[in-house]
């Protein structure tokens, strides 16, 4: 009996063993089929990376041995030896390259050796090195300005091992998991110490895990420490080691641990942490900098460097210990890095971009195109028409003329906000993007979002409806800037006013332009009609319906300033629509072309037209209400442009254009309060701070053949001679000029009596 | 800069060993105007890359060279010969149109232009509008 019913039991025994077995088993499969998912995925999905436009090399172009340098230092070129891809030698009149390849769209561009010469500021000469033959063109390898991650609360950096500086690696070997590469996942004798440490403390305070353990507890963002969670964590731990080499669990755990709170937002891995402390790509960091981020593995929070910076640098300088004694360092290169201060930034730049607004602007041109989806896990590569040295001045400008102006106006700080766009005038490619004063930092792209009134910058687009008429209107046409009182039903009466508060009189077209007089321009608006003048708008690119009521002629509609560019660019390119672009091309992750964004152009008005408008915008500069771009600009570069100022000074326009690049600026309060500027005192001078740093190409509009030009008499707008003092050349579209003469032109005989009574009047 | 003129005449002639025949003188290319070696250099692969049948290389090389000259009517000419290759005659005409805008007074260009957007609406189906550039071109022909 006994011994049945101890075979009994033995048989129940076994099959709850065998069940317990295949249950484990079950359990362990589930677990290999988890982990994997979760390590696969994490490794797949790639972001987009998005590039800048790549610096052209070619002999002619305005460049200096200091700006390629800065150019070169940007895309982390190392300054000395040339025997790597990605090193440069800076001499007085050259500099010699080694460029690192690069495979574009149009194909790759191995690694070259060059010298590169210069003289009067361009680049005089290119050659290669090797072959001593001279070089028409090359390219450097572009800046990656960002990607396109996944949920916004949780970026990444991706890193590959290869970019990782070998001192962060054996710093975090040295300090985390010594025996990372002889365990098979788990370290007995650490979990052996981790269990007598929880155990005398009755509870799990210590983690002793291996960097693979630590990966796994990361998968799983959950700070359950029980022994349930330590056994699954192990488990998945030797699987993971089974699946995977010591380099691939090692990169994803570079790109996973976890190493900081932003708010909402969680910091994993090393290369956003690098971004997000030091404001720097991780290939960049130093060792003390590498030993930091090494030492915040342990707790993120408790040793925080910007709240806690006692603590994490006693950390940082146990981990330096620690590397020394292992020796992972000598003494020297420890005793130096050890008197080095934490170096983190003051602030966390909050984007993984150092240019989010332009990134905003090429996520939503891409959306167009691409699934978010795609663009976060397809790993493509997007090349953007982004100009870094156009984007440093821009922002540069934008925050040294805000903070001057709020010293020198007594405006308190940091109140006053702006943004840029600048374009390349001939095919609307985008040069630079700033949504606000701090550029660096994403948030309310103004660029893109801000609607603000235009004020005058609406003129353009009313004076262009008139000079299409050129039976009726010419830039000679005498316009009444007298009292004017407006009204329509349904709309308060309207009495617009100059800024001056003066009525003008009789103004010839080009100087109530120049001059920006509301009342003749209103006039001459409803003259036109308000519909006539919202079609020239829509014809020169303006999208967003606008209402047609008599102050829209004054520039009460809104529109953003990334609008207003496109508006501009119209007037820049001759007449000729080109959609702002900030894409080129979209390449796989292996190089192959998925999608090209061409240039396109639409002819939107009259040659003729373009040509009038573009010379009455260069007077607003030349004599108008730009002239105090002279402070920025010498006068022969002719640029065209034009102030907008807003009711009680809310918004200060300028948007101009040079022979080569269009720039709209804008400044305002982000709480629509007044600024007190005016479009001449505050926009005007990020304009030409801005634009006098980037070599900008005279404006030489093409004169059509259909355009004459005839003297014109100041006083009377007749035409004109020699006799006339004052008298101003100015284009017509033939046939148009005035037939009258001014009675200051000498007819027969009139110049010698001119000449008889200058000579006695003496 | 040495190097510009000598690629600018090797260019220029190989781009006149293209011409075929007298009978189709409005599908000659004409040669690259242009003083800059780079700009050069583009054009000269950009048509290769367009009779070996890489328009979509050939179009963004373009682009390029008019990065660095965007004021080169001659580039913009090239440009719309490319679309009109391309099977895009209506962008055609506008890169015509806007190279005829920067083309000063050079009759030849602008008689190219006119006789490309004359082809271009013959493609697109608009004879009388050919009919008009073809004879602008005659025009501005008679004049050189």
């Amino acid at each position: 009996m006994r011994s049945r019913s101890f075979r009994r039991y033995l048989r129940h025994a076994l099959v709850a063993l065998g069940l317990l077995a295949a249950l484990f088993t079950a359990y362990v499969v589930y677990l290999d089929v988890t982990i994997r998912e979760q390590f696969e995925g994490k490794r797949w999905a790639l972001p987009a990376r998005v590039y800048a436009s790549p610096l052209e090399l070619y002999p002619g172009r305005t460049l200096t041995p200091a700006q390629l340098a800065q150019e070169l230092s940007e895309l982390n070129y190392q300054h000395g030896a040339l025997a790597q891809p990605g090193s440069y030698v800076r001499e007085p009149d050259r500099i010699e390259l080694h460029t690192r390849g690069f495979v574009f769209w149009d194909g790759p561009q191995p690694p070259l050796r060059l010298r590169v010469r210069f003289e009067d500021g361009r680049i005089d000469e290119i050659v290669n090195r090797d072959t001593g033959e001279a070089v028409a063109l090359a390219r450097l390898d572009p800046l990656l300005i960002g990607g396109i991650y996944p949920a916004h609360n949780e970026d990444r950096v991706l890193v590959k091992l290869d970019e990782v500086p070998p001192i962060l690696i054996k710093a975090l070997i040295a300090v985390e998991d010594r025996k990372f590469y002889e365990h098979h996942g788990l370290d007995p004798r650490g979990i052996a110490r981790a269990l007598l440490a929880n155990l005398r403390a009755a509870g799990a305070v210590q983690g002793g895990s291996t960097l693979t353990q630590q990966l796994v507890k990361n998968f799983y963002l959950t700070s359950e420490r029980t022994l349930r969670r330590k056994a699954t964590e192990a488990i998945m731990a030797l699987l993971l080691e089974a699946h995977y080499s010591k380099d691939e669990i090692l990169e994803a755990y570079i790109n996973e641990i976890y190493l900081g709170q932003d708010g909402n937002r969680a910091i994993h891995g090393f290369g956003l942490a690098a971004q997000y402390y030091f404001d720097r790509p991780l290939h960049q960091l130093t060792l003390s900098q590498a030993a930091l981020l090494v030492g915040l593995v342990k707790g993120p929070s408790y040793y925080d460097p910007r709240r806690h910076p006692q603590r994490a640098l006693a950390r940082r300088n146990l981990v330096l210990a620690e590397m020394a004694e292992q020796g992972v360092i000598g003494t020297a290169e420890h005793l130096r890095a050890k008197a080095e201060p934490l170096g983190v930034t003051e602030r966390a730049p909050v984007g993984t971009s150092a240019y989010p607004a332009f990134l905003g602007l090429v996520q939503r041109q891409l959306r167009r195109d691409y699934s978010d989806a795609d663009l976060r896990s397809e790993g493509l590569r997007i090349f953007t028409t982004l100009d870094p040295r156009t984007q440093r001045a821009a922002e540069e400008a934008l925050a040294a003329r805000l903070e001057a102006l709020e010293k020198q106006r007594r405006i308190p700080a940091g109140t006053l906000e702006g943004a840029i766009v600048v374009t390349e005038a001939a095919t609307g490619e985008v040069l630079a993007l700033v949504g606000g004063r701090r550029a660096r930092y994403e948030g309310f792209n103004r660029a893109l979002d801000a609607v603000r009134p235009i004020g005058s910058l609406v003129k353009p687009a009313l004076y262009l409806t008139a000079l299409t008429q050129p039976e009726r209107y010419t830039l000679a046409t005498r316009l009444d800037d007298s009292p004017l009182v407006w009204s329509e039903p349904g709309v308060k009466e309207w009495a617009p006013q100059n800024y001056d508060k003066k009525f003008h009189g009789e103004v010839p077209l080009h100087r109530a332009l120049a001059h920006s007089y509301n009342v003749a321009a209103a006039r001459l608006g409803l003259e036109l009609g308000v519909p006539a003048v919202l079609d020239t708008m829509r014809r020169l690119g303006v999208e967003r319906p606008l209402p047609a009521y008599g102050s829209t002629l004054l520039g009460a509609v809104g529109l953003t300033p990334f609008e207003v560019a496109q508006m501009y660019q119209t007037l820049a390119a001759n007449g000729f629509r080109t959609p702002l672009r900030a894409i080129r091309e979209v390449l796989t992750p292996d190089g192959v072309p998925l999608k090209r964004y061409s240039l396109t152009v639409s002819q939107a008005i009259d040659p003729a037209a373009a040509f009038l408008i573009t010379t009455a915008l260069q007077e607003v500069v030349q004599s108008g209400t730009g002239t105090a771009l002279h402070a920025y600009l010498p006068p022969e570069l002719r640029a065209a442009g034009k102030t907008g100022t807003t009711d009680d000074l809310r918004d200060s326009w300028f948007a101009g254009f040079t022979g080569d690049k269009l720039a709209v600026v804008w400044i305002g309060r982000d709480d629509n309060q007044p600024t007190g500027l005016t479009g001449a005192s505050g926009a005007l001078t990020v304009w030409g701070r801005m634009m006098a740093r980037l070599d900008p190409e005279p404006l030489e509009p093409p004169m059509p053949e259909t355009i004459e030009l005839v003297p014109i008499d100041a006083e009377t707008g007749l035409r004109a001679d020699r006799g006339c003092a004052g008298a101003i050349e100015l284009p017509f579209v033939r046939g148009s000029a005035p037939t009258e003469t001014a009675p200051c032109a000498s007819g027969p005989g009139q110049g010698i009596r001119n000449w008889f009574r200058r000579l006695f009047e003496r | 800069m040495r190097a510009y003129p000598a690629l600018a005449l090797v260019a220029a002639l190989a781009a006149c060993a293209r011409v075929p025949a007298p009978s189709a003188p409005e599908t000659a290319p004409p040669p690259v105007a242009s003083q800059n070696s780079a700009v050069v250099a583009l054009v000269t692969s950009a048509r290769e890359h367009a009779s070996a049948g890489s328009l979509s290389t050939a179009a963004a090389e373009l682009e390029r060279a008019l990065r660095i000259e965007p004021r080169n009517a001659a580039l913009w000419h090239e440009l719309a010969r490319l679309n009109l290759h391309q099977g895009q005659p209506s962008q055609a005409v506008q890169f015509a149109q806007k190279s005829n805008t920067l083309a000063g007074n050079d009759a030849r260009l602008r008689a190219a232009n006119w006789r490309l957007i004359g082809q271009a609406r013959t493609q697109s189906g608009d004879h009388a509008g050919a009919e008009f550039a073809f004879q602008k071109a005659a025009e501005l022909e008679r004049e050189l």
